[in-house]
């Protein structure tokens, strides 16, 4: 345990479905230094999924209820944890002190500002999602790949994204993908190539077919071509719907 | 017996799917899984399965807890020394009241078996009493920052037969938490019945990438034979 | 036509609304109704069209203010199990 990782720092968004396994691979794996970001707090229906927290912890912050648990299983361990939204002052700020992004985030605002913050701080992103059967990852390195925005050209509209009704996922998927992106960021953080470098793997669970889809800089890009604007990710109208009230999964 | 309110708002994410629902959520909690091996895959399984609403668990491992086992999912510098399948029993009670979690005994009859064994050694044998017994089983072999999930529903070709080498790497705790995640997401998938139908399959992940293929019987296997007549299920191999 | 089964989901907050009513649902013979109340908002834009969606039917809507303020009735028949090869 530790050797060169224990230099290393990463951001973690959300320390649920996703971001759960993959804090405990990085604390695991002793990344010296760990940020995260959650502002919810424990529900019923999240331990169908969130390895951090327990019977015990419903009703307790996430952010509270993450470092406890991750301090308990690695004594010392170094956790930052901000009970706070990502967002683009915040993500920006803490962008700069660390190595690597890890967006665990279960909306699609959130994982368009990650990738916008990722790639106007210049550190690269592991970008994952979930939803019913279905597992997505992809991993940017500014400068060098494609971003979210090469991929989609904008956050899907209002309406295209299923509602809160709709969604449903499995526990063991999330913690599959959220494994697969904390062994990405620990090939990041040892200097390897990411696997989902410059292509999102798509892996659908009942048929355990995986997909990969190329992704290359586009040309236009906005947040590549640092058209954003210099105060940060731009305030996108479809970003503040999304941003009223999570919907997707994680 | 109809979900309880408490099942339906703890499972309510899962209960949305397609292929899953009261029924597949009631499957789940008449399953009795023996989880057989303290492999590094073993803690990340255990949680997954209980959180998805496994019915009863057996934890089938004689050893004591080392520094590092569990993957730094479970198990910290201070349950070193406790006996490994009682404090994962315990642990898993804590992760949920509506799972019923206990170190393995003589006498009891597990519906589906998961072998997480730490060795080659110990996967072939657990798999192979579950086949003896008749009993779906899936099985995580841990290979580096990966590893690979042989599933084997009744009547499917074994996993002596499915068995590739692989880089036979040391386990890492995220190769662990990748191939016991995977296992626990395969067995969920086998009880529920929402792979239809239910062919035998490995999946190996390699560099963060799945790759899964069908199983096919090696020629002159003995799980193509006639099966043996049922016996009791016993401890693991150590 | 009388349904053959309620269930009332006006307490319920999302997603449980269509958690509770798919269980209900599937708990149906293939051509059977249910009968749901719910609240006018999310429960009444997302329930009867995720119902659609899942393969039943909507055969009636409407408001139902002798039950209380913002509530609507909706008569879902029962679609049949839908049967998927999804492997290999």
């Amino acid at each position: 345990m530790g050797g060169t990782l224990s230099g290393k720092s990463a951001l973690v968004i959300g320390a649920g479905g996703l971001g759960g396994p993959v804090l405990l691979a990085l604390a695991a794996s002793g990344v010296g230094r760990l940020v995260l970001l959650d502002d919810d707090a424990v529900e019923t229906s999240n331990l169908n999924r969130q390895p951090l927290f327990g019977e015990a912890d419903l009703g307790r912050r996430k952010a509270d209820a993450a470092a406890a648990r991750l301090r308990r299983l690695h004594p010392g361990i170094r956790v930052e944890a901000h009970d706070r939204r990502f967002d683009a002052v915040n993500g920006a700020e803490i962008a700069v002190s660390v190595d690597v992004i890890v967006d665990g985030s279960d909306n699609f605002a959130t994982k368009f500002l990650a990738s916008d913050v990722a790639v106007g701080a210049r550190k690269p992103l592991v970008h994952g999602g979930v939803l019913r059967y279905t597992a997505q990852l992809l991993t940017v390195v500014p400068g060098q790949s494609g971003c979210l925005r090469c991929l989609f050209e904008e956050p899907p509209a209002p309406g295209t994204v299923p509602t809160c009704a709709e969604a449903g996922i499995i526990g063991p998927l999330a913690g599959l993908a959220g494994s697969l992106m904390g062994a990405e960021a620990l090939r990041l953080l040892a200097g390897e190539r990411g696997a989902y470098m410059g292509r999102l793997v798509v892996y659908e669970a009942r048929s355990a077919r995986t997909r990969l889809v190329p992704v290359r800089k586009r040309i236009g890009c906005p947040a590549c071509e640092g058209r954003l604007g210099s105060a940060g990710p731009a305030r996108d109208p479809v970003t503040e719907v999304e941003s009223s009230r999570t919907r997707g999964t994680a | 017996m109809a979900l309880s309110d408490a099942e339906v708002a703890r499972y309510s994410r899962q209960l949305l799917l397609p292929a899953m629902g009261e029924e597949g959520q009631e499957r789940l909690r008449g399953a009795r899984v023996r989880v057989a091996g303290g492999g590094a895959a073993a803690a990340p399984a255990l949680q997954y399965l209980a959180a998805s609403g496994v019915g009863t668990i057996w934890i089938d491992d004689p050893e004591p807890i080392e520094a590092g086992d569990g993957a730094g999912w479970m198990f910290g510098p201070a349950d070193v020394g406790r006996p490994r399948a009682a404090a994962a029993a315990e642990a898993v009670r804590d992760a949920s009241g509506l799972v019923r979690a206990d170190v393995m005994r003589l006498g009891v009859r597990p519906t589906v078996v998961l072998a997480c064994g730490a060795s080659a050694d110990v996967s072939r044998a657990v798999a192979e009493e579950a086949r003896l017994l008749q009993l779906p089983h899936v099985v995580a072999e841990v290979d580096g920052e990966g590893g690979a999930v042989t599933v084997v529903p009744v009547g499917a070709p074994c996993h002596a037969c499915a068995a590739r080498p692989g880089l036979g790497a040391d386990p890492t705790p995220a190769g662990a938490a990748v191939t016991g995640a995977l296992a626990a997401l395969e067995l969920v998938l086998l009880v529920t019945g929402a792979v239809q139908p239910p062919v035998g399959r490995r999946i190996e992940i390699f560099r963060g990438t799945p790759l899964a293929r069908t199983t096919v019987r090696q020629p002159g296997c003995a799980c193509g034979a006639a099966a043996a007549p049922r016996a009791g299920p016993g401890p693991a191999a150590p | 036509m009388r349904p053959d089964a309620h269930i009332d989901v006006r307490e319920q907050a999302c997603p449980l609304t269509w958690v509770r009513t798919r269980i209900a649902l599937g708990r149906l013979a293939p051509g059977a109704v249910l009968e749901v109340l719910l609240r006018e908002g999310e429960p009444l834009d997302n329930v009867p069209r995720t119902a659609v969606e899942d393969g039943h039917r909507v055969v009636r809507l409407e408001a139902a203010p002798a039950e209380g303020r913002g509530s609507w009735r909706v008569w879902l028949e029962r679609g049949a199990p839908r049967e998927e090869a999804t492997w290999p």
